[in-house]
Order: structure tokens, then sequence, then C-alpha cells
């Protein structure tokens, strides 16, 4: 076929002063994001499971000769055929659909080696785009070590683009990957792929009117044709325009015709590129050893056991609570004595006033309280980047796969609830590999009850108020955690399935989903990523935190109640106490008094500021010159009568209260931005926050009336 | 074991393919948009099909890949049961 002068034109003539842009695309869990970051620098998160990445990344990459070359990253995709939010990122870029990305230059296919031919249908509809491609084999090691080799020189004769074998996680093969990113001229794929006898027409036809009637160019207008026949809706999503009339004519035409015949086009066109992959793969792929049941197989054996995948789970979760409690008790009371150093030296080096309270009540007392929680923040992202890295988030989707289905949801949504108790924004991010809209409405809107770490601290905090000291055995305090974590699980099962019998019905979707091969967790990865999570978390303790803190110093300090008042009557009668009185009326049938009440609103900021509030309230109390913890602050505080606040009844009601509540300004804003409106956000809010009302109420009024 | 030649294969739906035997799929019933993805994912009409697990949700080897499907999803995929172990 000859070629459109545009393209040939941009791939032989890279002299222009634009740096190329490559994307790199290839099937989910292949390694792209890995690669992507061995090229760059960068850092993007990556794991053992598929859909880590569901959004376009751009780097930097330098050649050998440190001449720039941009890189996007895309979302896995097994298609072009989009079925899901995340694939239809990565259709978009490459057809040049996008509105903020311009059609890349060059296409950097990365395919997994132990699992060739079903890579290659990828990279033979990537090939129909007429663009310049290269190919990169990865995970050879792997494929070594499974007994099979891929004959890399053959491939390339094959395909007639450059071929690359890698081994994206060590780095070997980058430099030759490199030099042949800067190559200045790459050459087009010999691409010989017959379309099927009865389908060809249809496709020229198609790919005409595409040309003339949608302003498409030529080789793009092929691949589009193709997949409108395999992929209806693909061009019917946002961002794309739709289709001259003409062009949905002959599409309509054609299909009737094909009912008629009962010759079903979408199966022949997959089925003869498999044909034709087959055909490759029996020239390249040679088996170098046996093969027979891998590792892999004979761990899925117990862990996804109907009986024994259950009690693993279990174990997991037992041995992450048990660590949070016990490994993290040094360290957290390192980082509390050196608070109350620093609170102190502050006390002494200043004169008393209004400067030295606002720097030790409102900045000191209120990041202090929060920034404890710190090494029980890390335990839990590591936990969480350990079973990211091994491959075991999949099992546990295929684990939860029939309970999933028992409230009309699949284990594909359980991968955004887990993610989820680490932070419901990449859990409601992750939602978008889910291909039906609904179902991904429901996962988004049930997200935020998985427990995520920001109520740690509260929990944290009200445990040492509700079980004080060591008197209570510590597997006490891991059930009640436990408790915690099940019951916001419980109420996002409960919640799908009441939406998906009511205001988003629909059948349980049927999954497939690739389980990846379990994998040594790489620590260096799994610590990073640590890293970053806890230096976001203090960020937020130093920013919006620290912020919240001094703010709220002000309003509990001012107006200045006359001389000679106690510092309770002080904060009753400041800006924050008159807001705390004013709520005080809903939430008194809770057991929460005006106190409480000035830290769930300001924790509507995010959860663990209520932390940061109980310090700033309690310690606007305390005498002058000392830093009581404030734990003992909570305890000595009071209802007017005398009766004590913080009972245990009130603590573990709080809990109740904040393990359904929607509490977090940025989770609303990204479920505003995920499903495009404030329709849904709202919904979410309201029904989360009344359900924490009314169980918090249950809880307190039965608890009060059984007598505890 | 193998089925001796005389018997014609056994054909039923991936969900009934006892764990460990190797089926032959012969026919993806159902939805089109989901028999797309079952083909683009390597499982379309002639695939090796080993079952591993599972009698509610399953897990089965294709070329290699351990596919997870949910129960309704392996009741749309039929297969002629070529080794029976």
């Amino acid at each position: 076929m000859a070629l459109p002068s545009h393209i040939s034109s941009s791939a032989a003539n890279p002299s222009s002063a634009r740096t190329p842009v490559y994307a790199l695309v290839g099937n989910p869990n292949c390694g792209k994001s890995t690669l992507f970051n061995a090229l760059t620098g960068l850092k993007q998160k990556v794991g053992n499971y598929p859909g880590v990445t569901v959004e376009k990344k751009v780097g930097t990459a330098y050649s050998q000769h440190g001449q720039p070359i941009t890189v996007i990253d895309l979302p896995g995709a097994y298609s072009l055929a989009a079925r899901s939010p995340d694939e239809a990122v990565t259709r978009d870029v490459l057809l040049g659909r996008r509105a903020d990305t311009a059609q890349p230059d060059r296409i950097l296919c990365i395919i997994d080696a132990t699992n060739l031919e079903r890579n290659l249908y990828l990279v033979h509809q990537i090939l129909d785009l007429g663009r310049p491609v290269l190919l990169v084999v990865n995970m050879m090691d792997l494929a070594a070590a499974a007994g099979t080799t891929v004959d890399v020189a053959r491939l390339e004769q094959e395909l007639g683009i450059p071929v690359i074998a890698c081994e994206a996680v060590n780095g070997r093969g980058l430099i030759e990957l490199k030099l042949a990113m800067s190559r200045a001229d790459l050459p087009l794929a010999r691409h010989a792929w017959a379309i099927p006898a009865a389908i060809a027409p249809a496709v020229t036809e198609l790919q005409a009117s595409l040309i003339a009637h949608d302003r498409k160019a030529p080789l793009v207008a092929r691949a589009e044709a193709l997949l409108l026949l395999t992929d209806q809706d693909s061009v019917r999503v946002a961002g794309s325009t739709p289709l001259h009339a003409r062009t949905g004519e002959i599409l309509r035409t054609w299909q009737q015709r094909w009912e008629g015949e009962g010759t079903d086009w979408a199966g022949t066109l997959v089925n003869s590129r498999y044909d034709a992959i087959g055909r490759i793969a029996a020239e390249v792929l040679l088996q170098t050893g046996e093969t027979g049941p891998t590792a892999s197989d004979q761990i899925d054996a117990v862990v996804t056991h109907p009986v024994w995948g259950w009690l693993v789970l279990g174990a997991v979760m037992t041995l992450l609570f048990l660590s949070i409690f016990t490994l993290a008790e040094y360290p957290m009371n390192v980082i509390d004595a050196q608070i109350a150093h620093l609170a102190d030296g502050v006390k002494s080096a200043m004169p008393p006033g209004d400067l030295r309270d606002l720097l030790t009540s409102g900045a000191i007392a209120g990041v202090g309280g929060v920034i404890i929680f710190l090494p029980q923040i890390l335990i839990l992202f590591f936990f969480i980047g350990l079973l990211e890295s091994t491959g075991y988030m999949a099992r546990a989707a295929f684990i939860m796969d029939r309970l999933m289905a028992r409230v009309g949801l699949n284990g594909k949504s359980f991968i955004p609830l887990l993610s989820s108790y680490a932070c419901a924004i990449p859990g409601i991010m992750a939602t978008r590999t889910i291909e039906d809209q609904k179902d991904r409405l429901v996962t988004i809107l049930v997200a935020p009850l998985m427990s995520c770490s920001a109520r740690l601290p509260v929990y944290l905090l009200m445990m040492a108020a509700l079980v004080p000291g060591d008197r209570v055995p510590l597997l006490t305090k891991v059930g009640i955690m436990i408790l915690m974590y099940a019951l916001g699980t419980v109420g996002a099962f409960g919640f799908a399935w009441l939406f998906k019998r009511t205001l988003l019905k629909g059948a349980p979707p049927l999954m497939i989903m690739e389980l990846p091969p379990y994998r040594l967790p790489r620590v260096k990865d799994v610590a990073l990523h640590m890293l970053e999570r806890g230096w976001l978390f203090l960020r937020r303790a130093g920013t919006i935190i620290l912020g919240i803190s001094i703010v709220l110093w002000f309003l509990s300090a001012y107006p200045k109640a006359p001389d000679g008042t106690t510092d309770q009557q002080q904060l009753a009668q400041s800006f924050a106490g008159r807001a705390g009185h004013l709520l005080e009326p809903a939430i008194r049938p809770l057991g929460f008094d005006w106190q409480i009440g000035i830290g769930l609103i300001t924790s509507f900021a995010a959860r663990e500021v209520f932390v940061s509030t109980m310090a700033v309230v309690f310690n606007a109390e305390a005498k002058d010159d000392d830093t009581t913890p404030l734990r003992q602050a909570m305890l000595a505080a009071q209802w007017p009568d005398g009766r004590a606040l913080f009972t245990p009844l009130v603590c573990f009601t709080l809990m109740i209260f904040y393990v359904f509540a929607m509490q977090c300004i940025s989770t609303i804003a990204v479920v505003r931005r995920e499903t495009n409106g404030w329709k849904w956000p709202l919904f979410q809010t309201a029904y989360m926050t009344g359900t924490a009302w009314i169980l918090s109420f249950i809880v307190y009024q039965g608890g009060t009336a059984l007598g505890f | 074991m193998s089925l001796p030649p005389s018997t014609l294969p056994h054909r039923l739906p991936l969900c009934q393919l006892p764990a460990g035997s190797v089926g032959r799929v012969c026919e993806l019933k159902g939805d089109p948009q989901f028999c797309q993805r079952v083909r683009e994912m390597g499982f379309g009409e002639s695939a090796c099909v080993t079952k591993v697990s599972g009698t509610g949700t399953i897990l089965c080897s294709v070329n290699g890949n351990r596919i997870a499907l949910s129960h309704g999803a392996a009741q749309n995929i039929l297969v002629d049961e070529i080794v029976r172990r």
C-alpha cells in the first residue's frame, strides 16, 4: 500500500526542532510503567496487578546523545476496541482524538515475552495505524524461566520493525532501546495482513467514507473502519466527534447484509488476526525446557481455594493490624516526646501571650497530634505495597468475586475497593478499569466507605481513650480495629447491593480478569511508594492541617472574653465555640457535645483534622505551663453537669460515625471530576453522612439503654 | 487420561469442566461485546483451555495466562473436553 505523504515525511524527517513524541502502549501489567520509569527517571506507581495506570502520564527521556524524547505512558489495553474508560484513554490518544494530546509521532509497543500471542494482538491492531512502531519484548528472563524464548531477530524479520529484547525491571536492554528511539528514521511495518474476504469490501468502503466525509487521514481511516466493525461504541465516547451520516449509513447497510447472511463479522475479524499472529508465533517462539505447573499455579491452588483462600486473607489482615499496633509503638513514643520537648522549648523561650499560645496550642498541638500517627501510616502503606507488588491484589479480587456477585458487582470492583483502604482517591481513579458505567458508578459511591488511612489517626485516638493503658490485651485492640474495617466493608457491600437494586439497576456483570504471575516483592518500589505516601501525609500536616490549626486557634481564642473568665468559658463564647453550639442540638442524641462538634465541622476538610482539632480545643483549656498528652486532656473533659464526656460508649460511637461519614473534600472533588457533575458527589455525601448519623444514634441510644 | 478415540468429545460449559481437564473452546454465547473481549484475550474458538480451579468463580489457563472468569461468563463458553483428568 502506498503511504500517504504526511506519514512518510514524519517518519523520515526527524530533524525538525520538535522533540519526538513516543506513546508507550501494551497489555495491562506487561511492565509499561516500569519501562517508563526506567526511561524517564520518574517514579510512576508500579504494581503487579492490571490497572495500576489509568490516566496518561508524560515524561522526558534522554537519548544516548542527550537529546530529549517525550514519552507518554498510557493505561494498559488488550485491544483498541476499548471496553473501559482507561482503555478508551489509550485508544483516543493513539487515534489523535484527544484535544489535549496531539497524535504521537511514534509508538513504543511493549509486549510480555511470557504471553506472546495475546500481546501481539494489540500490536497487530497498532501496526494498522501506519505509524512508526518500536517493539520491546519485555520479561525475557521470566519467559526463560518458564521454558520458552522469543527469537527477537526472527520477530523483527516477520514484522519489519525494530524489535528489542528488554528486562525493564533491571534495566537490561535499555541502552539499545534508547539508541533505537533516537534513530532518525524508523521503518514502517511490512504489515501484510489480509482482511477476510467477506469483510474487505466493507472496510474499503468505510475507509473511503471516513476519508471523504469524516476527514480522517487514510491509514487512521482504515484503522477506524476496522474498529467500527469490532466496537460499535468506539465513536460515541466523549471527546470524539460523531460519525458522518454517510459513514453511519454504510456501516448499517453492511451490518444488515451480514446479519441476513449469518456472518459474525466481529468474530471473523478477531479470529483472522489471531490466525495471522499464530503463524508469526509459531516462527518465533522456541521451546527451551519443560513446562509444568509453575510456582504461581501451586500457590494459587492454596490462595484461590474456596476455604484456604479465606483463611489466607484473614491471616493477612490480622498480621497487618498486629504490626500497626506493635511495631509503631516505639517510634510513636519518640515522636510524642520530641513534640512535647518542642512545645516546652517554645514556652520557656517566649513570654506568655497570644503569639506563644498560637504556636504551642495552635500550630504545635494541631500538627503534632497528627504527625504522631506517621509510623502507622507508613506500616499500612508498606503492607498495601507488598500486596500490590506480589500479585496478591488480583487474588483477593478473585476470592471476593462470589461475594461481590451477590451484591450485583464483580470481583473487578474489589480492586478499587481494596485500594480505598489506603485512600479513596486512587481507589476511585482505579474504577476506570470497570467496563460497565453503572457498576463503575456504584463502586465510586461505596469506595469511601472502606476505612482509609486518614481514619486511622481518629480510630487510634478513640481507641486510646476507649481502652486506656496497657490493661487491655493487644488482641482486643486488634479485634476492635478489624471490626471498624469490617463495618466499613460490610457497609460498602450493603450499599452496593441497595444501589444495584434501586438507583442503578443492572445484571451482575460478567468478569474476565487476568491474574498476574506471583513475583517477589520489589522492596525498593514498595519502600519508595511508602515513603512517598508518608511524605504526602507530612506535607498535608505541614500545610492543610497547620493552616486549619492556626485558623482554629484564632477562632477559639477570639472574640476575647472579659478577664477573669475560665478557659472553658473563653472557648464556649469564641467563634469556634459558637459554631459547635449551633451544631450541638443535631449531635447531642449521639452523645457528642459542642466541642466534638467543632471537630466534626473542621474534619470535613479531611478526617485526620479531627485529631488536630481535638488537640487545639483541649489544649486551649489546659493550664498554661504544662503540655498534657491529648488522651489525658480528653479523658478529663466533662459535660457541664460533671459527667465525663469521652465515655467508652461515646468513643465507640465516634468511631462508628467516622466509619460512615463522608468527611473528605478531596474525595468529593475527585468524584465530581470522575462523574462529570455535582449530582453524585452531593448524593454520596448525603447518604454517607446520613447513615453515619443514624447508626451512631442507634449505637449511642442503644448502648445507653443497655447501661454502658 | 485421553478419551478413547471412538467417543465424540463431550461438549459442556466451561464452568462444568472438571478441574485439571483440558477443553477446546467451540462456541461463545451471549452478549457480543463480551464475546469480542473473550476472543481478543486469546479465548476464541479453537483455543485450548485448562481449568485450574473453582466451581463458582473459575480460574483457567489459556496459553499460559491465568484468567479468572465469573460463573456467568464461564457458562457462556462452551468447550469440547479433550483431556480428562
